[in-house]
């Protein structure tokens, strides 16, 4: 049983250079392109749609990943490589729910990618402590922050939303806010 | 309090880029001389990192979920799930579950059947006895009612009753079946040399085996036999092979060890899947090697190619139960045969004259 995809497959070169030059199109059609694959994949394996969408997206994320740490070497199909990783992200999490991953139903070769996956969850728990670090913030630091180092606005952009009288002002509420949030990622 | 939000604005533009090589220069003097603070541009940095990290991810994130939207997911779903039905990814999901019921209700019937059985005990008994009386009625026996022949005979006295027997010594010792010579007034046994009269000198009824001597100044000592007597049992599905006398002149019969048991669980017999016809009865079963493995001793009327033969170890216990020096070159027990490695017909060719016609006279 393998899937027929409607969409035109983009070649591996074109994904890999388009993430590294940050293109939207590459990485949509990237997206389209192979989440059929990986929803067969945990459809068939004990899970639904909405497992199908976490679970390519954190492959994707891994792939995003080794494709800016310059780490990625087509050495394998991007296919194959996405297929395997959210292969594993799935085992985990069905071993992480007790469920039986035995007789796991294969729709595409398998390659071993355990410490991609490793390096991955270093930095997931780093991009969840931030989350939490920025959750308990509270406003406006919330929005301060996520504006400047995030949505890359200017000074002078979150002086004239926040109405502080003066860049300088906004400034220091920034790094006020910043140490906090230091403290708070730091700390936890 | 300010001096600690300036040294931060620092690190944050020392660590983007944003100061000029002056500032720069002082800003790692500073660094190099004050541990406090290259603590302070290393946490930041790792700080930056993890924001830059977090901020791709978001991004990202939200540029999949804009894929994510595009994509028809519903229909997907319907096409892609597990195909061959909702039951049987129930079953999937649920195999261990269902499994666990299954052996439960397995178990469960288990001991209620041995319950049962343990009950039925009793009148399965009365049943046997009763399947014992319909043996005698669905095992006939293969003894040729020569009387019907009558018409075709030209000698001045027919023979009654035929069957078929062998030669277990040299010096006329014959064997076969008790049930072919139990109602018998005199007997003759006849071969390619001739006809002889015998006389029955020992009787086995329950294992339906008959042991007649010669008596006659014509015959001449055979040879030495040329088969053996097996030692131990045969297994189902060994080829053997019968001579026999269901007419005039000596007919082969071909097949295998169907069971080791005969009918109803028989130990006594073997079911033996080989055509046989009245007059078989008493011939010897060999196998490819030329050992006897039993005698030929019934049928079952119902089922076809069921032919019953008594086990050799009983051919033993009758020859042992006769003066054992009247016996004269006498048949070997568990040797080698002088019929192994031949084939067929030069085997049969061999047995043929050891194997005799038994006719029955019975004046009632």
């Amino acid at each position: 049983m393998s899937v027929k995809f409607s969409s035109s497959l983009p070649t591996d070169r074109e994904v890999v250079l388009g993430i590294l030059n940050n293109s939207v199109d590459a990485l949509n059609k990237l997206y389209v392109a192979y989440f059929p694959m990986v929803l067969q994949f945990i459809l068939n394996n004990n899970g639904d749609e909405d497992d199908a969408k976490d679970v390519y997206q954190e492959a994707i994320i891994v792939l995003y990943n080794k494709i800016k740490s310059g780490s990625f070497e087509l050495s394998s199909k991007l296919k194959t490589y996405i297929y395997s990783v959210s292969r594993r992200i799935w085992l985990k999490k069905l071993a992480q729910h007790s469920k039986k991953s035995s007789n796991i139903a294969d729709f595409e070769d398998v390659l071993a990618v355990e410490e991609d996956l490793e390096q991955h969850e270093h930095k997931d728990m780093q991009f969840d402590k931030m989350k939490v670090a920025l959750e308990s913030l509270g406003e406006p630091c919330k929005t301060i922050i996520e504006d400047f180092y995030i949505n890359n606005q200017s000074m002078q952009d979150i002086c004239e939303k926040f109405g502080y009288t003066n860049a300088d002002n906004a400034k220091t509420q920034k790094y006020k806010c910043l140490q906090r949030l230091k403290k708070l990622f730091f700390q936890s | 309090m300010r001096q600690d939000l300036e040294l931060e604005a620092i690190i944050e533009d020392y660590l983007n880029g944003k100061l000029t090589p002056e500032e720069r220069a002082a800003f790692e003097q500073l660094r190099s001389n004050d541990q406090m603070v290259d603590h302070k541009v290393v946490a930041h940095k790792v700080f930056l990192e993890s924001v830059n990290q977090y901020a791709n991810i978001m991004k990202l994130k939200e540029q999949m979920d804009v894929a994510h939207a595009q994509i028809d997911v519903a229909s997907l779903t319907e096409e892609l799930k597990p195909h061959p039905s909702k039951l049987v990814r129930l079953w999937r999901n649920n195999r261990s579950a269902v499994a666990v019921a299954a052996s439960f209700i397995l178990l469960s019937l288990i001991a209620l059947n041995s319950y049962n059985e343990s009950r039925k005990q009793e009148g399965n008994f009365a049943a046997m006895s009763k399947d014992v009386a319909q043996i005698k009625t669905t095992t006939n026996t293969l003894i040729r009612d020569i009387r019907s022949r009558k018409s075709n005979k030209t000698e001045a006295k027919p023979a009654n009753f035929g069957g078929t027997g062998f030669a277990i010594s040299g010096n006329g010792y014959i064997l076969t079946n008790y049930h072919v010579i139990r109602s018998a007034d005199s007997i003759y046994v006849q071969n390619n040399t001739g006809s002889y009269k015998v006389k029955s000198i020992y009787t086995d009824p329950v294992n339906d085996i008959a042991i007649l001597k010669i008596n006659d100044n014509s015959f001449d000592h055979l040879p030495s036999l040329p088969y053996t007597i097996k030692k131990g049992n045969s297994g189902v599905g060994e080829p053997v092979f019968t001579l026999g006398f269901p007419k005039d002149d000596i007919v082969l019969g071909d097949g295998y060890v169907s069971s080791k048991n005969g009918i109803n669980g028989d130990t006594l017999a073997y079911q033996v899947a080989i055509p046989v016809n009245p007059g078989n009865s008493g011939g010897p079963l060999l196998d490819n090697n030329g050992n006897i493995v039993g005698i030929i001793n019934g049928k079952e009327n119902k089922t076809d190619g069921a032919t019953f033969a008594v086990k050799s170890k009983y051919i033993m216990e009758a020859l042992n139960a006769i003066p054992q020096d009247s016996l004269s070159k006498r048949v070997g027990y568990g040797k080698k045969s002088l019929l192994k490695g031949l084939k067929r017909d030069k085997q049969v060719e061999k047995i043929q004259d050891y194997v005799f016609m038994i006719k029955v006279y019975n004046n009632n």
